[in-house]
């Protein structure tokens, strides 16, 4: 996979709003669905419609408990592979509600699945 | 009763994500995130006990209105699938608590579920119409 100016604002996007759900849900304790919907509701109205898409799939990421992610450093990587997940299935089950939920459990079980290696 | 208003918290919430998202065009970004923000507020807020749970079910169901108008074109269908990923949350309760996106793969899953009755209950009919055009020409002959 090359990495373009339109995938590298995909991984930007998408590190930056899980990281941005996981500090308002986890530090400021707004708890994940006010987190959530603050960040979705922000990159809808300043990001175009494809990059809003990306930036609301990674606050699910940023959801996350801190059982699962246990620091925001780990919400940033969850959103970078998100972003990765994301640029591999752009077409697959394109339409269907909660699309951008499953990807975002699968990108976080990837994640855990490397905190679990490393530790 | 608890559960009733779970189902149609859910419910209402998914119906009107969709009408945000694709009838009035606001994009389904805009339609879940302004559904999950408000619930999240209001809910805990107006039911100090419950109020968590029926946020969560609020968003599960407002993911599942991101859903494409090609794919799921009525408010009728939005609404059985909103109140589907309600009942859906309720039964996967403890699955895989604290992982994030598990609330839009429930939306997703009752999304899917929806689909496969709808093509099961038009194959059905097709099978139907099929008996009732072998039986007419029976009766004709």
């Amino acid at each position: 996979m090359i990495l373009d100016r339109k995938k590298m604002l995909v991984v930007v996007c998408a590190t930056s709003a899980a990281t941005l759900t996981y500090f308002l849900n986890h530090n400021l304790g707004l708890g994940a669905i006010v987190a959530n919907g603050l960040v979705g509701l922000t990159a809808a109205m300043l990001l175009p419609a494809s990059l809003a898409g990306v930036a609301y799939t990674a606050s699910f990421v940023g959801m996350s408990s801190a059982a699962i992610l246990p620091s925001v450093h780990w919400a940033s990587i969850g959103g970078a592979v998100l972003s990765l997940v994301v640029l591999s299935t752009t077409e697959v089950y394109a339409g269907i509600g909660g699309k951008g939920g499953t990807t975002a459990a699968l990108s976080t079980l990837i994640t855990k699945a490397f905190i679990g290696f490393l530790s | 009763m608890e559960n009733l208003i779970f189902i149609l918290t859910a419910s209402a919430a998914g119906t009107l994500s969709y009408h945000i998202s694709n009838k009035f065009k606001k994009g389904p970004v805009f339609g879940s995130s302004i559904i999950t923000l408000l619930a999240g507020i209001v809910l805990p807020l107006l039911f100090p006990e419950t109020g968590g749970k029926l946020a969560a079910a609020a968003a599960c169901a407002s993911y599942a209105g991101m859903a494409a108008t090609k794919l799921i074109p009525t408010t009728f269908e939005m609404a059985f699938i909103s109140a589907l990923s309600g009942i859906m949350l309720l039964i996967a309760s403890n699955a895989y608590v604290g992982v994030g996106g598990r609330l839009g793969t429930i939306a997703a899953l009752a999304c899917l579920a929806w689909m496969g009755i709808r093509r099961g209950f038009k194959e059905s009919d097709n099978i139907c119409m099929d008996k009732l055009e072998i039986t007419k020409i029976g009766v004709w002959e």
